[in-house]
């Protein structure tokens, strides 16, 4: 038996289609940055809307027998499916039985899979019995017509909508922020209700008609706290009134505070509910940036680029900062890159992030670029530094580009005090002025160019000052014009942006 | 340039820096400041003939005969002296040659009200560059190395001598690229002194006088700018 166990975890460990497929549905099931999530979401929401559109429909038409076919069936099917990944995706029985065998091997006790089993069942078990699989459960099962208190199910599969719906999952996530003022609350209107059921009951079971039981009485208690009052109960003699009187009073007060809860929960989370809405919207997107400090350098290049750029965060660790991104119109969050859990929250799988490290500090900046480099080496950093000194340590983090503000400012005006006519180029070329970009043709959107020679390419055709070839990490600069063009070489040129396109039509590139 | 000279107001942050640079490329520095500290340096690192003075004194400045330079550079750490200066120098020599840095996006606008000829903001030419390095990385990569001069390539003015084989030729007839140099733009005397990329289009007659901004090797430069003072090739 415990061999087969063994050999059964064994089999499944090593199958890398097994741990594929079920690493697959796993984040299909429940990572929300899957591309894919979203039409299986959009699959069960659908099934979902039309089950409950058909029942309600079937309350005074007749259906035809292919909704009812579609309905207890393929709804059913569907749905029972979904159920049966999600318990298989929860935990991994197979590694825990070959950890196990593992640990029993090194402390040299006897092995058995059982209790290993057993643990990894009940887990599954505790998942079953947690309020969203319990839903998921019931939802299955078709609302069985002919027993009309069994289309009581159908409202199962309204809830299970729950699990699909963002809005609702954060209403409950404030709610439990504020778990305890709720259950004293509970427990307070509880207590008044019971009390004043009884007494109710004590008082007036003999002359009031309408109370035959204590149910009745707490019912009344109920309606009247709540301040609905149906009226189809009322208190006849003064004992009954009075004790009306005292409940009004108290579930008035209990409301309002009952709704000063909810609201200051919800005024304490709505930033943060506001943040995380701007992260996953950026995170939807294939590329985006994140930007570091909103200081004067972050100010200056939105000023001038910011209308170029769709897909940004702002992230500023200083609330008056953020404040003033936000009133200057960037998305801007309070949080602090240098956190680990700050950056995590990016998608880094799916998405390509290019982090601007432009706080005024270098140490700030470099941490950033550690932090960053330790998620994810494919996140692109251009970091800001102050301090010469700094550089060697900026590249020992992995910054992909360092920009040292004083060395650049210190250039261009060299360059104007030594060149001043050429400064002028220089700066509408770095400027990126339309006559005067100097721009790079890719190959790999240009397949076209690959295979022919400088002399034949129509540089001149398109006003275009051709200026060298970038080669692996070789620059040639003004090749022979009988140099050919190489895959993956990017050709460096100059000229007006409309040149450009011109030249990329003309070899129907997207490069 | 004929006028090798530079009147350099401050040797903090970037005066340091950029007079040194200057020294490197032959220039006449005249190293100006009112710090002590920022002063002294300025003595160690060998310029001997560093002034110090209270740049807010209008004689002060008058007897640094400021007419005589070619340029005035003023790149004090201290924002505030440095547009009062500014506004100083443009009041009492409205001939001279003012350029000016700014270290916030305020102070650039009122650096050009003083009347400063060019402003350089830092973080302007910063932000433009994390622009362009997002945008084209290599690109932006290779034009600073030409800046700088690395690798041997860089951006050179020419201007066209007396009786260069180049008088009289059209832009659109020459092909510069088997002297291994480019050319980038010009200064057509003709159509007014400014600057204009080849690029732009425009077929330019050349003519002795006019400034080319050629880019190449340095050593194709020189001995590109030994050719056209010859009458034919």
């Amino acid at each position: 038996m415990n061999k087969i166990l063994l050999s059964i975890a064994l089999y499944l460990h090593a199958s890398k289609a097994y741990r594929q497929s079920k690493s697959f549905v796993r984040d299909l099931l429940t990572n929300a940055n899957n591309p894919y999530k979203k039409y299986v979401d959009i699959t069960i929401i659908f099934l979902i809307i039309t089950s409950v559109v058909i029942l309600i429909y079937e309350v005074k038409h007749p259906v035809p027998a292919w909704l009812d076919f579609y309905d207890i069936y393929i709804v059913s099917f569907v749905f029972s499916i979904e159920y049966l990944l999600r318990l298989w995706v929860h935990n991994d029985i197979s590694e825990s039985i070959i950890s196990e065998q593992k640990e029993s091997h090194f402390l040299g006790r006897a092995f058995s899979p059982i209790g290993v089993l057993g643990e990894g069942m009940l887990e599954k078990l505790k998942y079953m019995l947690t309020p969203s699989a319990l839903i998921d459960l019931l939802a299955i099962f078709p609302a069985y017509r002919p027993l009309r208190v069994l289309r009581i199910f159908v409202l199962f599969r309204v809830l299970k909508l729950l699990r699909y719906t963002k809005s609702i999952n954060q209403f409950t996530e404030v709610l439990s922020n504020k778990k305890f003022e709720l259950l004293t609350l509970l427990f307070l209107l509880f207590f008044i209700v019971m009390t004043a059921g009884i007494a109710i009951y004590v008082m007036e079971e003999q002359t009031n008609p309408n109370i035959d039981s204590l149910f009745d009485a707490i019912y009344w208690a109920l309606i009247t706290i709540s301040t609905v009052g149906y009226g189809d109960i009322s208190p006849v003699t003064p004992e009954g009134r009075t004790i009306s009187i005292l409940i009004i009073i108290s579930g008035i007060a209990m409301i309002s505070f009952a709704t000063s809860v909810i609201v200051s929960a919800f005024s304490e989370k709505l930033s943060e509910l506001k943040e995380s809405r701007i992260i996953e919207q950026v995170n939807k997107s294939k590329s985006f940036l994140l930007v570091c400090g909103y200081g004067q350098m972050t100010k200056m290049f939105f000023r001038h680029y910011g209308s170029e750029y769709d897909n940004y965060i702002i992230l500023e660790n200083a609330q008056d900062r953020m404040d003033q991104a936000r009133k200057d119109g960037y998305e801007a969050i309070h949080e602090d890159a240098s956190r680990y859990e700050t950056l995590k929250k990016f998608d880094t799988e799916h998405s390509d992030i290019t982090i601007l490290c432009l706080t005024a500090s270098d140490v700030e900046n470099i941490y950033i670029t550690l932090n960053a480099k330790s998620i994810s080496k494919k996140i692109k950093v251009i970091a800001r530094a102050n301090d010469a000194s700094m550089i060697s340590k900026f590249e020992y983090a992995g910054a992909d580009h360092i920009l040292m503000p004083n060395k650049v400012a210190n250039s261009m005006i060299h360059t104007a005090i030594t060149q001043p006519t050429m400064y002028k180029a220089i700066h509408a070329i770095l400027t990126g002025k339309s006559i005067a970009r100097i721009d790079e043709i890719h190959t790999y959107g240009c397949e076209d160019i690959i295979g022919q020679t400088i002399k034949e390419l129509e540089f001149k055709r398109a006003k275009l000052l051709f200026m060298g070839i970038q080669r692996g990490k070789d620059f040639i600069f003004n090749p022979s014009s009988s140099e050919v063009v190489q895959k993956g070489d990017i050709l460096l040129v100059m000229g007006r942006e409309i040149s450009l396109e011109y030249f990329k039509s003309l070899y129907n590139g997207e490069c | 340039m004929e006028n090798k000279k530079i009147l350099l107001f401050g040797y903090g942050h970037h005066g340091k820096f950029i007079a040194q640079g200057l020294v490197d490329d032959g220039f006449d520095v005249q190293v100006v400041e009112s710090d002590e500290k920022f002063y002294t340096q300025a003595l160690e690192d060998g310029f001997k003939k560093a002034i110090k003075i209270d740049v807010t004194q209008d004689m002060a400045l008058i007897n640094l005969k400021p007419e005589c330079y070619a340029q005035l550079v003023c790149v004090m750490d201290d924002e505030h002296l440095n547009v009062f200066l500014t506004l100083s120098l443009r009041s009492l020599f409205s001939q001279s040659y003012i350029l000016a840095i700014s270290d916030s996006i305020h102070t650039t606008k009122k650096l050009q009200m003083a009347g400063a000829n060019k402003v350089i903001d830092l973080y302007e030419v910063s932000a433009n560059k994390i622009h362009n390095i997002l945008n084209r990385p290599v690109a932006t990569q290779l034009l600073e190395e030409f800046v700088v001069h690395k690798n041997g390539i860089g951006f050179k003015e020419l201007i066209i001598p007396e009786d260069s084989f180049l008088h009289g030729l059209m832009t659109d007839d020459i092909d510069l690229s088997e002297h291994g140099v480019l050319l980038v733009g010009l200064i057509d005397e003709e159509r007014g002194h400014h600057f204009e990329f080849i690029t732009a289009g425009i077929n330019h007659k050349l003519d002795s006088g006019d400034t080319l901004v050629c880019i190449g090797d340095e050593e194709k430069l020189k001995d590109f700018e030994e050719l056209i003072k010859k009458g034919s090739v």
